[in-house]
């Protein structure tokens, strides 16, 4: 429930929600194609060659961010969500890209 | 003889850590503090619109200096880290990864410090981003909506705790090969 000038104005949660499940998104997909490519199964090339392979990983990550955020921004903006499950879900992804990245986890494979 | 007391390799280095990496540390303390402090059941005072002001700036702030962290480190600083040196080369105190690799004992800087220094600062950005669009956009329900305000809060401990651990793997680094 927002105020402005003495007037109170509904905002849906619903976007700022769906910045945050983008965001754990992102996150995975950070983890998640560290871990393809450590495997060995999945290796996205370097989009600048003084940097290598962590350019285009990164690069692919944020443009995976990018369109989840804008997908559900759109259908979620104008929408009230009680639910917390979006939240528990985000910071599960969060927690889960952070663990994909950490080079102990992917030197096990 | 003319001296250089500071080459433009370690100019970047420490715009990356020291200005960029602190300063947003520094930030996202104050705004873990001020998200906790400042909380609200009634942002429609004068008081509270002019607190939830400073601290949507200071969202947009942390992300847009995580933003510049990251790409000053990818872009600018990990290049010459990681550069090959010439073959047959003895003296590898220029290039600081194969310095690295070069002693047992310092192997685990590269092949766990600077590999997680690689991709996790990106996720920070993403979730100082996310914080600061909701700032934007939700003004004062950043601090007087107990969902919105403990979901930033979560988010920004997590940024917090990222940065720290990645600029200390950093000072490591810098330590034992600098970029000179």
């Amino acid at each position: 429930m927002a105020t402005i000038e003495g007037k109170r104005e509904e905002v849906a949660n619903g976007a700022a929600l769906a910045s945050f499940l983008a965001a754990g998104i992102g996150a995975f997909a950070v983890g998640f194609i560290v871990i393809l490519n450590e495997a060995g199964l999945f290796a996205v090339p370097a989009l600048y060659a003084p940097t290598g392979g962590v350019s285009g990983r990164t690069t692919l990550a944020v443009v995976i961010w990018l369109i989840s955020w804008a997908v559900l921004h759109r259908r979620w903006k104008n929408r009230q969500i009680e639910s917390r499950r979006v939240p528990f879900l985000s910071v599960i992804l969060i927690g889960l890209g952070i663990l994909l990245t950490f080079p102990p986890v992917w030197k096990l494979l | 003889m003319d001296t250089m007391l500071f080459t433009e390799r370690s100019i970047w280095t420490m715009i990356h850590g020291i200005v960029l990496g602190g300063g947003a540390l520094m930030a996202l303390f104050a705004a873990l503090l001020s998200l906790r402090a400042m909380r609200t059941a009634n942002a429609s005072d004068a008081v509270s619109q002019n607190q939830s002001s400073h601290m949507v700036w200071l969202t947009v702030f942390i992300a847009v200096v995580l933003w510049l962290t990251v790409l000053v480190g990818t872009y600018v600083t990990f290049p010459p880290y990681r550069a090959a040196p010439p073959e047959g080369l003895t003296d590898l105190s220029q290039y600081p990864r194969s310095l690295l690799q070069s002693n047992p004992g310092t192997v685990w800087l590269h092949g766990f410090a600077m590999e997680t220094k690689e991709h996790v600062p990106w996720i920070a950005a993403m979730l100082a981003t996310a914080v600061a669009f909701v700032g934007v956009r939700y003004r004062s329900r950043l601090l007087s909506d107990t969902q919105l305000n403990g979901m930033a809060t979560t988010l920004l401990a997590i940024c917090f705790v990222l940065v720290s651990v990645v600029a200390l793997l950093g000072v490591f680094i810098n330590k034992v090969a600098p970029l000179a």
